[in-house]
Order: C-alpha cells, then sequence, then structure tokens
C-alpha cells in the first residue's frame, strides 16, 4: 500500500491528494511516525503547483465552501486529519455534488467532527484568550491551544482591537502572530521576554476580585465551570491561578 | 483607577441578575475605535457556579432609595455602599476589555438621588464610554422605573439592549413586595422601547439603530405564590406584545429576613422547568396553553416536552423520514439540533434506526415515538414508556437528584434547552 507523507502544508496535501486520487487504498499523513505494514511503500510529497492548482479548482466546482473547510481541518491535531480530509474530498469529487450536508455519509461525519473540533476550540479562545500590557504598550497573549488556531484569532482581534498593537503567541508550537495597528504577519518565536506596564498587575488584581466577587457560592458547580472552561486552558488565565 | 472594595461591593451587589449573554448585536468597529460586538456571544470565563462571564456586571450605586422587599441594598437595609463615577467605569471597561476579559458592559443602578438623576449618570456613562473613549463593544443597560422618556430614549440609541425588569409575576405581589414601583413604571418604557425597536426596522434603519439586541426582562420566581401557568402566560404575553428577545427567570434566594417573603427559596429544579417550557415557546413553536393550564405548575418529575408527548400519545410515532419539522421537533429526546440533521440527511437518502445512531442521536428516548423506514423500535406499554422518560433524560435525573437531595447546591441549566 501506497503512504503519501506531506510536509503538513495545505500544499503539499493537495498534491498528495492529487497522486493519491487514483490509488484503490492508500494513506495521506503528515505524520512522521505513522505504522509502516509489510507492504507499505513510502512516498514523500513535493509540492507541485499545478496538481495542487487543479485540486482545488476540483473541489471548488462542487462546493465553493469545501476548500475553507478542508483547510480548518488541516489546523486540527488529529493525527488521522489528512486522511479523513482526503476521503471527504474523494467523496465529494465522485458525488459531483456538495456532500456537506449528506449527514447520514461516514466520510462526512469524521469530517465534521474535526471541523467542529478545530472551529469550536477557536471561538472558545476567542473568550479564554488572556492579553498582558507590556511596557511599551503592546498587549501580549500566551496560550497553547490543542489545534493550529492563531491566525484565526489574529483575524478576530486585528479587527476587534483594530488601533492596538498585540501578539498572540501559540507557545507549544513555537509560532506567534503579530498586529503593529495596521497588518497581522505569522512567525517562529521560540520564547518571549515581555516587561509588564506599571498598570498590568493592577487591573490583573482587580479581574481576580471581580471573579471571585460575582461566583454566586451558595450554588457551586464546578462540573458545569470545567465543562465549559477545561482545566487544560487554566494556566493562562489570571483568574484561575489566584496567589497573588 | 477604581478601588478593590468599591468594586466588590458593587459587584456582589449585581451579580443575581441573571441576564448574562452578549449575542444578538453586530456592531462593527468604527475608524480609531475599539472594539465590536459578535452575533454568537462570547463567554470569556466560568464562575465556579458554572455561570458563564461576558459582561463585566456592576452596579453603578448600590445606594437605594427604594425599599424593595426581597433586594439586599433596599433603604431599610445594614449593607456597605458605594458609587462609581463615569470615568471609574469608563477605565475599567477599556482596562479589561483591551485584555479580553470581558464583552463588555452590563450597567446597572440603584436608585440613588431619584429616578432621573439615576439614569442620567447612568447614560452619561455610556455616551462616554461610546464618544470619548470609542468604544464600540456590547453594553447593556438596566432602565430606571420612573425616569424621563426623553433620558430612557437617549440610552437607548448608545447601548445594544436594555432591560427592564417586571421583578414580580403580578400586580398584586408588585404592589406589596415593591411598593415604589409600579407596573406602569415598567410596562410604559418598555412598550415605548419596543415602538422606537419596531419603527428602525419598519423603516429600515441601518445606522444608529436604538438597541440592535433588544429588550430583556427578569423575574423573581418563587417570592410570591403565582403558579407556573400564569408565569408562562406572562412570558408569552411579552415575547408577543413587547417582542423581548428573552425573559429570565431568577429562582427566589432567600438574602432577607422579611415576615412578606416565603422562608426557603424557591427550588431550582422550578426554575430549570420554566426556562424549558419557554424554550419551547420560543423555538418549538408549542403555545403555552400546549405545555401547562393557567392555574398548573410545570411537573417536576417530566420534562415539559416528555410530559405533553406523554399526554398526546395518539400522535405518536411519527416516522422519521417524513415527519414535518415541526413535529420532530415534538419528539422527546429530539432536539433542535437533532432535528436538523435528520432532516438534512433524510433529503440524500432513507433514514434506518442504524442511520441515526451514527449520526450520534440519542435513541433512548425517542425511539418510543418514532419509526425508521416504518419499523417500531420501542414499546407499547404506556408505563414502560413512562419510566424511561423519567430515567433516561441523558443526565438530567443524575442533576435532578442532585438538586432534590441539596437544593441549594445545583445549578439549573439557563437556557432549559431540551
Ligand atoms: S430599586 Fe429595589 S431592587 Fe433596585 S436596588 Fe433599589 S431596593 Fe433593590
Amino acid at each position: 500500500m501506497k503512504i503519501f507523507i506531506t510536509d503538513g502544508s495545505p500544499e503539499a496535501f493537495f498534491t498528495a491528494v492529487f497522486d493519491a486520487f487514483a490509488e484503490k487504498e492508500c494513506i495521506v499523513t503528515s505524520d512522521e511516525n505513522v505504522q509502516l505494514a509489510f507492504d507499505s511503500q513510502v512516498i514523500r510529497t513535493v509540492y507541485d503547483e499545478e496538481k495542487c492548482e487543479r485540486v482545488r479548482k476540483g473541489i471548488a466546482r462542487y462546493d465553493k465552501d469545501a476548500e475553507d473547510d478542508v483547510l480548518f481541518v488541516l489546523r486540527s491535531c488529529d493525527p488521522l486529519k489528512e486522511q479523513i480530509a482526503f476521503e471527504y474530498i474523494k467523496k465529494l469529487m465522485k458525488s459531483k455534488t456538495a456532500v456537506k450536508k449528506m449527514l447520514s455519509l461516514p466520510e462526512v461525519i469524521e469530517f465534521n467532527d474535526i471541523l467542529y473540533k478545530v472551529t469550536g476550540e477557536a471561538h472558545r479562545l476567542k473568550g479564554l484568550l488572556r492579553f498582558m500590557e507590556s511596557r511599551d504598550n503592546v498587549l501580549y497573549a500566551p496560550y497553547s491551544p490543542d489545534n493550529d488556531i492563531t491566525d484565526i484569532l489574529m483575524r478576530h482581534f486585528a479587527s476587534r482591537l483594530k488601533n492596538e498593537r498585540f501578539v498572540i503567541h501559540d507557545v507549544k508550537r513555537k509560532i506567534a502572530g503579530m498586529y503593529n495597528g495596521h497588518e497581522w504577519i505569522m512567525n517562529y518565536v521560540g520564547e518571549a521576554e515581555v516587561y509588564l506596564s506599571e498598570y498590568e498587575r493592577a487591573f490583573e488584581n482587580l479581574w481576580k476580585k471581580y471573579y471571585l466577587a460575582v461566583n454566586i457560592e451558595e450554588r457551586p458547580h464546578e462540573k458545569q465551570m470545567k465543562r465549559s472552561m477545561p482545566v487544560r486552558y487554566w494556566k493562562f488565565l489570571p483568574e484561575k491561578n489566584q496567589k497573588t | 483607577m477604581i478601588d478593590a472594595d468599591k468594586l466588590e461591593i458593587l459587584t456582589e451587589s449585581a451579580k443575581y441578575d441573571v441576564s448574562c449573554s452578549s449575542s444578538g448585536s453586530r456592531r462593527t468597529n468604527k475608524a480609531g475605535g475599539l472594539g465590536n460586538a459578535s452575533v454568537g456571544g462570547i463567554c470569556h470565563s466560568f464562575t465556579p457556579d458554572g455561570r458563564c462571564i461576558s459582561l463585566l456586571k456592576i452596579l453603578m450605586s448600590n445606594d437605594c432609595i427604594y425599599d424593595c422587599e426581597y433586594c439586599p441594598n433596599r433603604r431599610s437595609a445594614d449593607v456597605r455602599r458605594a458609587s462609581l463615577t463615569p470615568d471609574e467605569i469608563c477605565e475599567l471597561v477599556i482596562n479589561f476589555y483591551r485584555r479580553n476579559y470581558i464583552e463588555g458592559l452590563f450597567l446597572s443602578s440603584a436608585v440613588f438621588g431619584n429616578p432621573d438623576k439615576t439614569m442620567e449618570l447612568m447614560t452619561e456613562t455610556v455616551s462616554k464610554l461610546r464618544r470619548v473613549y470609542n468604544f464600540n463593544g456590547y453594553i447593556h443597560m438596566k432602565g430606571i422605573p420612573h425616569a424621563d422618556g426623553a433620558l430612557v430614549m437617549k440610552a437607548a440609541k448608545l447601548a445594544d439592549r436594555m432591560s427592564y425588569n417586571v421583578e414580580l409575576p403580578s400586580e398584586k405581589s408588585l404592589k406589596l413586595l415593591a411598593p415604589q414601583k409600579t407596573k406602569e413604571s415598567l410596562l410604559l418604557p418598555m412598550k415605548s422601547l419596543n415602538n422606537a425597536i419596531e419603527y428602525d426596522k419598519q423603516n429600515n434603519v441601518r445606522r444608529g439603530k436604538v438597541l440592535p439586541a433588544g429588550q430583556t426582562t427578569q423575574m423573581i420566581i418563587g417570592a410570591s405564590p403565582e403558579c407556573d401557568g400564569q408565569i408562562l402566560k406572562l412570558t408569552e404575553a411579552l415575547y408577543r406584545n413587547m417582542h423581548l428577545k428573552r425573559v429570565y427567570y431568577s429562582s427566589y434566594i432567600p438574602v432577607v429576613q422579611s415576615s412578606k417573603l416565603p422562608a426557603n427559596g424557591a427550588g431550582l429544579l422550578r426554575e430549570h422547568r420554566l426556562y424549558q417550557a419557554d424554550w419551547l415557546i420560543r423555538f418549538y413553536g408549542f403555545d403555552v396553553n400546549e405545555i401547562c393550564g393557567e392555574d398548573e405548575n410545570l411537573s417536576p418529575d417530566y420534562d415539559p416536552k416528555c410530559a405533553w408527548a406523554l399526554r398526546n400519545m395518539h400522535l405518536f410515532p411519527v416516522e422519521i423520514n417524513t415527519a414535518p419539522l415541526e413535529m420532530l421537533l415534538r419528539v422527546p429526546g429530539i432536539g433542535a439540533k437533532s432535528a436538523y440533521r435528520i432532516t438534512e440527511a433524510r433529503k440524500f437518502s432513507k433514514l434506518d434506526f442504524d442511520n441515526l445512531a451514527k449520526m450520534r442521536i440519542v435513541l433512548k428516548r425517542a425511539r418510543h415515538f418514532i419509526t425508521c423506514k416504518g419499523k417500531f423500535c420501542g414499546t407499547d406499554s404506556l408505563a414502560q414508556v413512562k419510566t424511561s422518560l423519567l430515567i433516561s433524560g441523558s443526565g438530567e435525573i443524575n442533576e435532578q437528584l442532585t438538586m432534590f437531595s441539596e437544593p441549594s447546591t445545583a445549578l439549573s441549566a439557563l437556557t432549559g434547552e431540551i
């Protein structure tokens, strides 16, 4: 069986879809540690502009939203994301019509599951991301999301905090989005050194105070809180690190 | 900078107000401005009581000249008093918003000095936020009863949402427990705000709309003797006549000792059932009469949809592949999401039980009320159906049991989604 290994970029993925399309059974992945069977034949896919474009155009012919959906799915932390996106594209091309709403097809169910996880986490973090103000008035938000969603958040905050300068830093993937008040770019950033503004701690403390005061103590429901705000996100939330 | 103790007092005084949602407004950032409003609403944190923090919810002042029986801030109460200036509030909102702690401001107040002065200072605060600080985030303002109509209109042009709380489910109870508030002082401003909103809608006003996220209200449940049927009738009237976006119920918590008030709080289960009924009225096309008689209470044992289905067994089972959406929504165990998935999927191929399971539609309850390609997988015995509705409600029962054993320590879902 052929195994197409990509470098994780969408371009290489679309190229691999082109090469893999005619195969009866094959694997598309960016996972270097993929389990190999006896008869596996490893093919390293390198980006090919023409193949990539043909796949993208082919997809768009039947469903103009499908490419965006695939791009979302490719940000997932699920090791099967490429395979699931590939099966989805195959189904789309063979059906010659949008399959997004054929909600009883297994390919569509699996694809939508991943899609909702990615968009769901992005939505959740639009709320849970926390900025701190640096001495030179740049807002800095470190975080560690499950999925690679920094550029989705950049778009949201660039329109919300239009006149601010800010950085959103995915410390796990060591990448950061940076906005200078006009436009934003993505970059590799390992560790960042941030000097906090004079007022930062004071506002953080007011926020912690508010968090404690607004809670209705007579009605604890920790389970509900943890369901809505999973513990893995707490590390970057001042209100969940109450020691001052 | 605002004093931390003041913040504490004015937050604790405001926290029993349950309307926390920030949804329903799409406000775009203007040049040079800070913030926008997101249509879906965004939660920024969750407190240990399970509630979402979306807005900075504070009182401008808790120094009240009124004497509402149930309120910890009433004039005759002995509590710490505090007030904030418009600038103190603006600074806090801007700094919280920039750090992404909040989606906006929920500004309420006790009546200090007189109603006009209160409304004026609140409006000045919001006006400063919008005009001086260029704040385009979400703002919810509480309306002050008896305040001048022109002032209220001015506020409505600046805020995304306003709420006049009806407080209690009948005029009689209002007279008894909130003597300075009158039915007119709550309903008339609500009505003129509704007229202004409707005017904008009919004349296609796009820019500078009045209250783009509409009006809501809140009432206290269990501080007075009205039954659920009466409460739901009032709810329905408010939705139909005032076009409210939401009616919130707040189950009574005895924070105040009074001979006019019951000694015990209303159970959270009751609040939960009311929200479920409210949900059926707003989204599932139910009339109040179908759910609850005028002088009845909702069943504590079954959610209102199950209770309705049990009374109407002759309408079931319905065929999944052909039943209209309105009917699917009435099947116990099938919610709006499942109903949507079914109506989409069945356009492409006929569905059987296996398909439904793969689509993660929970059949535990629903199977007694549906057929798939003519096949029925439930039981015909009404007694068995009843027990399955009692014990299989996706965790609801566990929650109910905790409610019964420790009534004060459980929390109902605010939405009532079924
Ligand atoms: S008006 Fe009534 S409910 Fe409002 S703060 Fe004053 S006493 Fe409390």
